[in-house]
This record gives C-alpha cells, structure tokens and sequence, in this order.
C-alpha cells in the first residue's frame, strides 16, 4: 500500500526532493493531463468518437448533413436504450442475454393484445411493457434467490421467449398496429417520429443516470456489484436490487422492441436481427465504460458507446467501405474499450492493483 | 461492581466444556441456548452470553469456534437454529440487519462491509443515506458535513471524504467502518476483530476509540480479539467460545494471558488426543 500512493495527495516530500515535486506541480505532465481525462469513466470514449466523426466529415462530404443525422438515429437510439438498461444488470456484475427476446416478444405481444383481445394501443402497450418486465423479475429471481448464473438464466430466457414470439405470431410478419400511415399520434409518439425514438433515448438515458447517481437505488446498485457480502451486511436488501435491474432492463427492451415495430411498420418475427441488436447494446455498454467486472458503469457512457458503435456504421456505409469491416471495429472498440477500463480502475485507485 | 462469585464453575448437564451462564440485573443483552448448524457442521451447540450496560465484552475462541457466527446471529444477518435472546428484557428476534439496527444493534464486520467504489461518506451512511425530501434524490452535501462532522467527533482523520474508500489504507478503512456504526446512534456494539489486519499504531487507534466510547458509557460492545494483550488491555469482561460454548466467562481482572492461552492450547491437545485415538479404536 505504501509504494501506491504517489499521486498528488500524497504528503510532503523531503527537502531534498524538492526540485522534482515543484516542477511537477507547476506543469501537469501530458501523462497526468491524460490520466485525469481517461479517469472520467466516459472520457476516452468521447474523445474517440469525436475523432470517428471528424475523420467521417472531412473524408465524406454526405456525413455532415441532417438527412444523414436522420440515417444515424435508428443506428443508434435503439441502442442506447436497450445499453442503458443493460449497464444497470452489468454494474451488478452480471449480464441479460434475453434483451433480444424481449425486443421481439415485446411488440408480437402487443399486436396480439390489440388485434385478437381488442386492447386499445396505450393499455396493449402498458400490459406488454408490464409482462415484459414480470420476465425480468423472473431473471432476477433466478440469478438471485436460485443462483443461478445470469449468463445461463438468461440464455434460456432468450430462446424461451423468441420461441414463445416465433409460437404466437406462427413466424408470419404482421403490420404494425397504430404504425400504418398516416401515422397518428401513437404512432409519432412510439418510435414513428423523425426524432421520437431520440427524445425517448436522451429521456430515459437522462432520468436513468440521476437515477444512477443520486439516488438510493442507484447507490445500491453499486455498492451491491462492488461488494455483494458487504452490501447486504450492511443491511441493502441485495435480492430486491437484482430483481429491480433486470426488471429494468426487460422492460426497456420491450419498449425498444416496439419503437422499433413502429417505426418499420412491421412486425418481423425473426430472432436473427434482436440477437446481433443485443449483443451490439452489450458492446455499447462496454465500449461506454461499462465494466462487468461488478461496481462501475455510467448510463451516459451507454450513450456514447451507442452513439460511437452508430457512427462507425454509418460512416463506413457512407465511405462504401466493405461492410465486413463494421464488425472488425465494432471488436476493436470493446477490446480496447475494456483494456482502458482496467487501467482507468486502476488510476482511481490510486494505482493499486487491491484494495 | 457486584459480580458473581467467580470460581470453578460447575458444568451443565449434556454440553461437555461448558460453564454455566452468568447474569447481571444491567444486562442490556441476554442470549440463551443459541445453537447453530450449517449442514453437518455445527458451529453453536449451546451458548448462553450477556452483555451489561456500558461493558466491553470480549469475545474470544479459536479459529472456526463460532464467534463471527455468533455476531452475526445477534446483528440479524444470520438466523439461530434454536435458543432466545433478549434485548433489554425483551425478547429479540431480529428479521434483517436493518431491523437489528433499529434496535440499536450495530455491527462492525470482521471483512468491514466497506463498498470500495462508493466515497467515504456514502460508505458512512450507506442504509442510512439521507435525501431531499420529498425527492428521492440523495442529500450528497448535507451527508459530507455530517460526515466530516462525525469522523471530527470520534477523532478519526480522513483528509479526503469524497474520495472511494478503495484509495484508503487498512487502517483508515478499518477506522470508517467502526465510524460508521458508532455514528449510527447504535447502543450495542459488535466489534468482529476490529484490529486485523492493522499495524501497532492504527490498532493502538482503535483501541484508544473504544476506550472513549467506553468513558462516555453510552454504548456496550462485544468486541472479537485474537491478542490476548489487547483483550486484558480492552475488556472488562471475556467470554471464550470453545467446541460450540460458553468454556470460560470471568471480569478480565480475574484472568491472565496464560489462563487464556492454557484453555486453548489444553482444549488443542485434548483434541488431538481424541482424534489420535479415533483410528485406534476403530482398529480394535
């Protein structure tokens, strides 16, 4: 522990090690300039994805436009939601591979409930979004009460409900109800809208991160994936925290599931597109600074990680470079994403590899 | 100081090695018959212990005698296969540690339960955070100043509380988790070996801690020790767990490092003995 703390905070050095501290004091070293940026958990990544838009505008001159702001948008707000209830299952230390299932079931079942049960639009949604997240709580019961791991319970969540999705819908596209045109007002509020599924990303992204930050629940959240044990010694009621995360994140992927079906007029029932989607959201998540290593992650960073995976689609799409290369990248960005997690844990640890 | 009389106690019928229990008309804790199996393994056959009003207790055993067990049983984190306690005459049973704690119960984990990635401040309040109301949003400053107030009081300095507890030495941990449970107007203290781990002079710190506590005559503690020094130096009272119970109960001034030492090191030798001859026998 001694030799770990040599950063500013340490005390007073010698008389005769003065010359060395003075210099340091007076002119921050590139090294502590960048360390203090990096140990923003998001600050790499934004940094990374300024320099992906720059290097986009001054080599493509269709990037910088509003029509392509528009192409960007589905690349990305899906994303960020589907990311933002994820990071609060990662921050835990665990992961929910079902997200895919439930962007597919979420939108089958809202078409059965309005078409074969006569649901108006609003109360299908509301009874969708409400058995989506009974399928969360299911999960966070699993992992927690029964032990489950997430990786597995989860799994068979993901084929379980696709199943059920694929069973229900016979597998046979159907239109979209309230995403026909003219669109109404359902339809522009529920992913339709130019900018609808953006308000509803930068809403959720924005309430979630307070919720994060300056909230119990969110205090909680960390204090349960930083130390699991010593949490619930202290008295956090560890199984209610885990069942409240994957509620969450069942339930926003739902209602991506269905800004989605919305906003494409059709209801698809094909697992293959939720899968890559999910995994991409997970990929967001990290590439934001999300680790799953228990106790870190930033809402926010989701964002930035969606915005960062959907600028590189976009831009490669724009530049007509081969397609294949998207997801060279898209590996690229998590694995240097997550090396820069540990060194970043690290530096705010004062350098020290253990508590 | 009316003790009862100490002398060689006489045992209880079925539970070889133990004492019988002593009482006090000040008890402010009582625990009766306690027992406690995980599996096959038993860790409390039968412990009867109490807690007088403004006493240090020190709780002492071997490794694996059921101490931590024992705490943990009295702060609610674990629940007794069977026997009773009593919390100021009444009866306590604790459903969650939230629950003992608002009984006035508080705890100071032997891992200290420090969440590494939270600051010093929301580690200090964690369970008792405190918000704006009627928001649910968190109270951050008002915790820092009560924080700072808090750790000024007990005499623990922390440069820094808004920093995770992750970048804090042992000792200073060590310090922030006994903090957080004297700030949490608890009156019962369970200390499970607040000095692991801790050099000569933080642990000097601690002790200097409980001692003050202990002037202001507020709080009862139970304190687990493994340096029989500091329990002679800390306690008024010790009470040693051997086999699944109560084996010695005595005031510290009736006792000595080498009565302490000889009840392990015989119960070792007895139980060497034993499982020498096990295999023996078995040959027969």
């Amino acid at each position: 522990m001694a030799s770990a703390t040599h950063g500013p905070a340490s005390t007073g050095p010698s008389a005769g090690s003065e010359g060395p501290a003075h210099e340091r004091r007076a002119l921050p070293t590139w090294r502590q300039v960048g360390e203090r940026l990096i140990s923003l958990r998001e600050g790499s990544i934004i940094v990374i994805t300024l320099i992906v838009v720059i290097y986009f505008s001054v080599n493509t001159s269709a990037f910088l436009t509003s029509a392509n702001f528009e192409t960007l948008l589905p690349y990305f707000a899906p994303f960020a939601i589907l990311a933002a209830g994820e990071v609060f299952v990662m921050i835990l230390g665990e992961i929910d591979l079902s997200i895919g299932a439930m962007y597919l079931f979420g939108p089958v079942l809202f078409y059965k409930l309005n078409t074969s049960f006569g649901l108006p639009l609003v109360p299908a949604v509301i009874v969708m979004l409400l058995a989506c997240t009974v399928v969360g709580a299911i999960n966070g019961f699993n992992v927690a009460v029964v032990g489950i791991s997430s990786l597995v319970a989860t799994l068979g969540m993901l084929f379980t409900f696709e199943g059920i999705a694929l069973i229900i819908s016979q597998g046979t596209p159907v239109a979209t109800p309230g995403g026909q045109p003219p669109l109404g007002t359902f339809g522009k509020v529920f992913g339709g809208g130019t900018y609808s599924e953006l308000i509803w990303a930068l809403g959720i992204i924005v309430v979630l991160q307070i919720v994060l930050s300056f909230t119990r629940w969110g205090l909680y959240t960390v204090a349960v994936g930083s130390n699991k044990l010593g949490a619930s010694e202290a008295g956090v009621r560890v199984n209610l925290i885990y069942i409240r995360n994957f509620m969450l994140c069942s339930m926003l992927a739902g209602l991506t599931g269905l800004f989605e079906a919305v906003r494409a007029a059709t209801i698809q029932p094909d697992p293959a597109g939720p899968n890559e989607l999910q995994l991409l959201a997970i990929a967001a998540a990290v590439i934001g600074g999300t680790a799953m290593s228990g106790g870190a992650g930033t809402v926010v960073g989701a964002l930035i990680g969606a915005l960062f995976l959907g600028v590189l689609k976009d831009g490669l799409v724009i530049q007509g470079v081969n397609a294949n290369y998207l997801l060279f990248y898209t590996g690229l960005a998590v694995i240097i994403a997550m090396t820069a997690n540990v060194y970043v844990g690290r530096v705010r640890r004062g350098h020290s590899a253990s508590g | 100081m009316a003790e009862p009389p100490a002398g060689s106690p006489p045992l209880i019928d079925g539970e070889p090695g133990a004492i019988a229990p002593t009482e006090a008309s000040d008890d402010v804790l009582r625990v009766e018959h306690i027992a406690k199996k995980f599996g096959p393994v038993t860790a409390l056959r039968d412990v009867n212990l109490h807690l007088r009003k403004g006493e240090v207790l020190g709780l002492l055993g071997d490794n694996g005698a059921g101490k931590s067990t024992l705490i943990k049983i009295i702060c609610g984190f674990q629940k007794q296969d069977s026997g009773e306690m009593f919390l100021h005459g009444q009866p306590y049973a604790p459903k969650s540690v939230d629950d003992a704690r608002a009984h006035g119960i508080g705890t100071v984990y032997q891992d200290l339960a420090l969440i590494d990635e939270l600051s010093v401040y929301h580690n200090l309040f964690l369970r008792r955070e405190r918000v704006h109301r009627p928001l649910p949003l968190l109270a951050n400053g008002q915790m820092k100043r009560e924080a700072r107030a808090a750790l000024d009081e007990i005499g623990i300095n922390i440069p820094r509380i808004d920093v995770a507890v992750a970048r804090l030495s042992g000792g200073q941990r060590q310090a922030i988790a006994v903090a957080r449970t004297v700030n949490s107007d608890a009156d019962i203290i369970l200390l499970d070996e607040p000095l692991a781990a801790m050099g000569a002079k933080e642990g000097a710190q601690i002790l200097d801690l409980v001692a003050r506590l202990k002037e202001e005559g507020r709080v009862s503690m139970i304190m687990i020790l493994h340096n029989y020094v500091h329990v002679l130096q800390a306690c008024d009272r010790v009470s040693m767990i051997q086999d699944g119970v109560i084996a010695l109960d005595k005031p510290t001034a009736e006792t000595s490092v080498e009565e302490l030492t000889d009840i392990v090191v015989n119960e070792y030798r007895r139980a060497r003995e034993a499982a020498h001859a096990a295999p023996a026998s078995a040959a027969e």
